[in-house]
């Protein structure tokens, strides 16, 4: 059975204390997949969690450059991908997605269903909804247990 | 005349250049033309598409150059940054080449290579060139950065973006109103017909030299969602007023820092470089920000600002005039450094 927790965020303000409890909930987790339409924050909500974990490099969005990599302070890698542009699976394929899924750091994999047959198990799957209010979105995760 | 062989193999594009100095010979970018004559066609993209493009590339490149490969002096090529399955393809060609030809190898960093792409000169050594220090605003789908240039191989990252770059901006402007991709030559075309001033689209205004994107591609796709509820037809009807206004959002906050860069720093010699250096509003309003301000400004051809290996080659010219060589076992790097 799964417990899905989901979050209702109303402002910027909010974001930080749902990154670090996403990250405290999943501690034994590296890889996740965030889902949601454009605009709804997924970059945004990346680099809440990328503050969290300390990384020292701008977070900014990978949507050109497929990968991108960062730096904790402590020196750990940590790799935020967009596969927005993919427009076929071998694309990914070709990346050698498999050497960053499974290199024990953390992912962070925005427009995930592009690629959605190679998200290996144990993948956070973290949904942002937008609401009818313009500034305000639920953040929605389940924690399976294996 | 040192004769350089640049490769370029970073992201989506295979490249190779040949420059005798800083004077280019060839500049080719993998495409449907070049495979014609291997007998093939263009393969899809990444790792295994530069593996397919390669050789077609480099091999024209020489041709058109009208030298002979063993006249080449060094090879340069780009390590990072990038997508490391695309940089090896390129790195390991270009290690492979040089041992062959018993030539010296040089890594050029691509991004410093966008700001090197200004000292190309393409007819006799005429073209005016941007004298140290200079200011260097590099705008491409994957960046947007004010770069102060000291030198050749000097040069700080005084602003970036905090989220999207410029040229993914104009992208998802595009996709949002239902255009072709890469959006943003689409959205200059049309911006043309339109008015700029037809809706206001606010820029965030974030600290310092830094750039913030991200926030404008929402509030543009919120506005034409909440349009399109009262008007199915609203995008059809508008898109050229739209593709003015967004376009002059972008372009404002782009050249608004700048202004504050060359305030900052008192240089006045300002160039431009990237894809998105190719819009036409950019270099009109870059051009008049320039009149105004007493700065020289600097665009260079279109051919050299996205994506070419041309600078590389050039580039890989000044490493090669200091004497700055890359070894066997170099690799990429993904991150900028």
């Amino acid at each position: 059975m799964s417990v899905v927790i989901e979050k209702r965020c109303s402002s910027l303000s909010e974001l930080d204390a749902i990154a670090s409890e996403l990250l405290e909930q999943c501690k034994d987790k590296r890889l996740f997949a965030l889902f949601g339409p454009m605009g709804a924050g997924k970059t945004t909500f990346t680099q809440a969690i990328c503050r969290q974990l300390g990384v020292i490099d701008q977070v900014s969005s990978p949507t050109f450059a497929i990968i991108n990599e960062y730096r904790t302070a402590g020196g750990d890698a940590v790799y935020h991908f967009d596969f927005y542009r993919i427009k076929i699976i071998e694309e990914a394929m070709d990346i050698g997605y498999e050497q960053y899924f499974f290199s024990g750091s953390y992912c962070f994999i925005e427009w995930p269903e592009k690629i959605e047959e190679l998200l290996p198990e144990g993948c956070v799957n973290v949904h942002i909804e937008e609401t009818i209010n313009e500034n305000e979105r639920i953040i929605r995760y389940s924690l399976n247990p294996e | 005349m040192v004769y350089i062989l640049g490769i370029e193999s970073s992201c989506d594009d295979t490249a190779a250049a040949i420059t005798g100095d800083t004077k280019i010979l060839a500049n080719i970018i993998a495409n449907q033309e070049v495979h014609k004559n291997f007998g093939g066609v263009v393969p899809e993209w990444a790792s295994r598409a530069h593996q397919q493009n390669i050789i077609p590339v480099v091999e024209t490149a020489i041709r058109q150059a009208n030298i002979n490969k063993n006249e080449i002096t060094a090879i340069a090529f780009t390590r990072g940054p990038g997508l490391l399955g695309s940089l090896l393809v390129g790195t390991s060609f270009a290690k492979a080449f040089a041992l062959g030809l018993g030539i010296p190898l040089i890594e050029v960093d691509h991004m410093q290579a966008h700001v090197l792409a200004h000292f190309i000169q393409k007819g006799p050594n005429t073209k005016k060139l941007p004298s140290f220090p200079f200011l260097c605003l590099t705008v491409s789908g994957g960046h947007s950065q004010i770069v102060l240039v000291k030198d050749y191989f000097e040069m700080e990252v005084i602003g970036r973006t905090i989220d999207d770059a410029a040229g993914e901006a104009f992208d998802k402007a595009a996709k949002i109103m239902g255009l072709p991709y890469p959006g943003g030559p689409v959205i200059d075309q049309l911006a043309k017909e339109g008015n700029h001033l037809a809706y206001t689209f606010a820029v965030p205004n974030i600290k310092d030299l830094d750039y913030s994107f991200s926030g404008l591609k929402t509030s543009f796709l919120y506005f034409l969602r909440d349009q399109l509820k009262l008007d199915s037809s609203f995008i059809e009807k508008n898109k050229a007023d739209l593709s003015a206004s967004i376009q002059h959002a972008i372009v404002t906050s782009l050249i608004k820092k700048v202004k504050f860069a060359a305030k900052q720093t008192g240089i006045r010699e300002i160039a431009v470089s990237g894809g998105v250096s190719a819009n036409s509003y950019l270099q009109k309003k870059l051009t008049e920000a320039g009149t105004e301000e007493n700065w020289n400004v600097y665009i260079p051809e279109f051919s050299f600002t996205t994506d070419n290996a041309g600078m590389i080659a050039v580039a890989g010219y000044f490493k090669y005039c200091k004497g700055e060589f890359a070894k066997q076992d170099a690799v990429p790097y993904s991150r900028s450094h």
